[in-house]
């Protein structure tokens, strides 16, 4: 569980982002998690409120959008995803791939005035 | 109504720190400090290999030590107990250390004498994977009974260190631990890995760590 000390963070970035730009109001908070990295979306939701908490999101909601973890298969050139696939390319039956995504935590924008 | 937009930001949440330990980096290098930053699960024997470096090494340049816990101060006075400069770092709760912290805790040791600091990290194989801490060199501690599936379930860890201390030979009479299955893994994840097997206990495996860590250092710091 490492998730609260990590969205502290990145709500330290958009602080300074909104401080940066002039926003004074935050509506939205849209995050990219995906599927292969750490972050577990649930946890991120449940400590949301305490992570925002005194900052000038306080009031903002948080959106999550998931990425997919897909990789490309070395054999045979297959993109797949990765969890469905148990690891194992579909197409040809090798494990021998490299990842393309799946492993981002970004924040990918802010509705905000 | 105050009219809305949409301001993008595309920024990955580990980009701030990844600059902050880069930075940290090219300091260390021009102050000729090698740091290496030390992570295991707990109970892997963290503090015993380093206390066993701090032996081997000790004659031949200065070292300081950063203990890293989320409490309690007795690794520190462990270390303590062998003349060494150390000190304790206490993460309030994080699983884990990042560039920041790590720069507080350099100038709490106070680096212009030290040729070779340890930043032995908070005890976990997750989260201290995720944080360049703008360490000089990354080493991880897996012991023989945790088990030799530990580079399939925390493949991250195995896939960022430059290498890999298998600790504890001296007990493996004791588990099902396969050495060719651990180093079979962990290359595939990690091609470039060096595995050396040690026991912290008996000193076995050590002088060969010891010729790792002095290349190592003698390469950073322009020796």
């Amino acid at each position: 569980m490492h998730e609260l000390g990590i969205l502290m963070g990145a709500i330290n970035t958009v602080e300074n982002f909104a401080k940066k730009n002039g926003v004074t109001k935050i509506q939205t908070l849209v995050l990219q998690i995906g599927e292969l990295s750490s972050m577990i979306p649930k946890y991120i939701e449940d400590c949301y409120p305490t992570a925002v908490e005194g900052t000038l999101l306080q009031e903002t909601e948080l959106k999550i959008e998931i990425l997919p973890g897909n990789a490309i298969c070395k054999s045979c050139n297959h993109v797949f995803n990765l969890i469905e696939n148990e690891d194992t390319c579909p197409n040809c039956g090798t494990q021998d791939w490299e990842i393309l995504c799946g492993k981002e935590f970004m924040i990918k924008e802010i509705i905000a005035c | 109504m105050d009219a809305y937009k949409v301001l993008e930001i595309k920024q990955s949440v580990f980009d701030d720190n990844d600059q902050q330990a880069d930075l940290l980096r090219t300091e260390l290098k021009k102050e000729q400090t090698f740091l290496l930053n030390l992570m295991s699960s707990p109970g892997s024997g963290k503090t015993t290999t380093v206390l066993r470096t701090i032996e081997a090494l000790q004659d031949e340049m200065t070292i300081g030590i950063m203990e890293a816990d989320i409490d309690s101060d007795v690794d520190a006075r462990t270390v303590a107990g062998t003349g060494t400069k150390v000190i304790q770092l206490h993460t309030g709760g994080m699983c884990h250390l990042d560039a920041d912290m790590t720069r507080q805790g350099l100038l709490g040791l106070g680096t212009a004498d030290i040729d070779f600091a340890i930043l032995e990290n908070v005890g976990n194989l997750v989260c201290p994977a995720e944080f360049d801490t703008g360490a000089s060199k990354n080493a991880m501690i897996l012991s023989v009974p945790e088990g030799d599936d530990k580079p399939l379930k925390y493949p991250l860890m195995f896939s960022i260190v430059d290498v890999l201390l298998i600790n504890k030979i001296d007990a493996v009479d004791y588990f099902d631990f396969d050495f060719e299955a651990v180093k079979e893994r962990v290359t595939k994840l990690n091609p470039g890995i060096k595995v050396i097997p040690i026991s912290a206990k008996t000193g076995e495996g050590i002088s060969e760590w010891a010729d790792w860590l002095r290349t190592e250092v003698g390469s950073w710091n322009g020796i």
